[in-house]
């Protein structure tokens, strides 16, 4: 019996209201999705109220009083969410392949397409709201400081939160769907570690950064360590494939099944 | 082992496909793989504005954010250059995967999206330039030239040739309706110069340096009103040999479509 509900929830969610059964399959997404939206708003706000206003030297009360904090908080608060929840799927992870049923092994595919959606509706917020927000601000700021407002959002807290989505997802993946436990996708942990070694090369940006009292070139060779490792993203087309053959598959085999069963 | 059939397959190879193709008539299944196409679209394409946002603001950023920087040396040249490198692996993995020559589209749409939404967010909103001088430059055109070269020719060989030099020799005169405004003479203070260097003067940022040291250098002048076109034909080059390049990258790319051993 049990069995028969994870199907249908995996397949069509038929025992609910067309509504219901659609928000309800899809509440990971929907929520998620909406809570990034309203975070990436909120310091979108805080961005542009605060960031001339309090924000232009380091070295002021203002700037220590309005933005450090928000620095220290984004350093915890993305740390404790990367290996806390981390180490929760680690713990937690599956090591019987055998005792997932293709139902629920299909339902975890489109939790993890679910997971997907929620990191490229911030991948979008991230293109539009933070690449340029810094280019333009260093366009109208005579100098710079150890840290600026758009700094701090960016490096600190856009690409950063992509980087702590991205590894519990790789993990869940690797610990949760039959297909990918107990060896490791190439495709995904190639775009994991681009993602991931961005933070490491602010070091370059940040050296390159003192040598200019303003950022003159916003295509100047300090960025290009940021491009280099942009490039991961070639590898989501074979991991976008591994993530069709697999599910395609399942699909025709659960609903084969079902066709059969009723037939 | 399983044993190999006479048709080259394995018996649960044989078996998958026949399943493949029974699925194809059940609409149950359909609607899944419609569901799922869907996701699979929406996912791509938004770590695709990411990607593109990267990889074309910060190697041509500079070139795309000022009407006065788009001169006819360096912009027609640095543009398809930083465009081709991304476009061309997601070109060549979605191609030889499923044979659809819609990612040069695709990529130059989202570009343009993606950039209108920025500059009005940051330019406009966030320091207050004005959006007819900070709007970006249109390069679907050339994209859709590029994936009709694959379309029409099926042959990434031929799509490089044809496609790729297009694509680098024609950004000027695809973009020309927009910028001729701004590139009518003016008298300034006793000086000629276009609509788009007054702006500049007016708005001084912190690339002015750059701009003076880099937008129409030399003196000289020896080529008159030649550079454009001798820039198209140069940068046509560079689209082809860039591109073809990074065809090479997408097939390795595509190559590593593999599961490795675990470490821990």
């Amino acid at each position: 019996m049990a069995q028969e509900n994870t199907q249908s929830i995996a397949l069509d969610g038929s025992t609910d209201s067309k509504v219901a059964g659609h928000f309800k399959r899809n509440r990971f997404a929907y929520m998620f999705g909406a809570i990034v939206i309203a975070a990436g708003t909120a310091i979108r706000i805080y961005l542009d109220t605060m960031g001339f206003s309090v924000g232009t030297d380091y070295y002021s009360e203002e700037f220590q009083k309005y933005w450090m904090p928000v620095l220290y908080g984004e350093i915890i608060f993305l740390s404790s969410f990367t290996v806390i929840l981390s180490t929760y799927l680690w713990m937690t992870r599956e090591t019987d392949a055998s005792s997932i049923s293709k139902e629920l092994e299909l339902q975890r595919y489109w939790k993890l397409l679910g997971i997907f959606t929620v990191m490229g509706i911030w991948a979008g917020c991230v293109a539009s709201n933070a690449v340029e927000s810094d280019a333009a601000w260093h366009q109208v700021t005579i100098r710079d400081t150890d840290f600026t407002p758009t700094h701090i959002v960016i490096f600190y807290f856009a690409l950063p939160f992509l980087t702590a989505m991205l590894i519990p997802a790789f993990i869940w993946t690797h610990t949760r769907i039959p297909a990918y436990m107990n060896k490791i996708s190439l495709p995904f942990l190639a775009v994991v570690c681009g993602i991931l070694m961005i933070m490491p090369n602010y070091g370059f940006n940040e050296w390159g950064h003192t040598f200019f009292y303003a950022e003159e070139l916003f295509a100047a060779p300090i960025h290009w360590g940021f491009v280099f490792l942009g490039w991961s993203l070639f590898f989501l087309v074979p991991l976008a494939m591994q993530l069709i053959g697999n599910m395609a598959r399942l699909i025709a085999e659960a609903t084969d099944e079902e066709a059969g069963q009723s037939a | 082992m399983s044993e190999v059939q006479a048709n080259g397959l394995t018996e649960a190879e044989t078996k998958g496909r026949a399943l493949d193709l029974r699925s194809l008539d059940n609409p149950k299944a359909m609607k899944l793989y419609r569901r799922f196409d869907g996701i699979i679209i929406l996912v791509l394409f938004m770590f695709l504005v990411l990607g593109v946002q990267i990889q074309f603001t910060l190697t041509a950023g500079d070139w795309d954010y000022w009407i006065d920087w788009r001169d006819r040396r360096w912009w027609p040249l640095v543009a398809p250059f930083s465009l081709l490198l991304f476009i061309a692996p997601f070109t060549y993995g979605i191609w030889y995967r499923v044979r659809l020559p819609i990612l040069a589209t695709a990529i130059t749409t989202l570009l343009c999206l993606v950039s209108w939404l920025s500059r009005y967010l940051n330019f406009y909103e966030f320091t207050h330039f004005p959006l007819s001088f900070t709007f970006p430059s249109t390069y679907i055109g050339l994209g859709i030239l590029l994936d009709c070269a694959l379309a029409i020719s099926r042959s990434l060989i031929v799509s490089t040739v044809i496609g790729g030099g297009l694509f680098g020799a024609l950004v000027y005169p695809i973009n020309w309706s927009f910028m001729a405004p701004y590139k009518v003479p003016v008298e300034f203070n006793g000086m000629l110069m276009s609509v788009a260097d007054l702006m500049g003067y007016q708005y001084i940022r912190t690339t002015t340096p750059e701009y003076l040291r880099i937008i129409e250098e030399s003196t000289l002048r020896t080529f008159g009103g030649s550079v454009t076109p001798l820039t198209a034909v140069f940068a046509g080059l560079c689209g082809i040999v860039i591109y073809a390049l990074f065809l090479w990258v997408g097939s390795w790319v595509n190559g590593l479509d593999k599961f490795t051993k675990r470490i821990i």
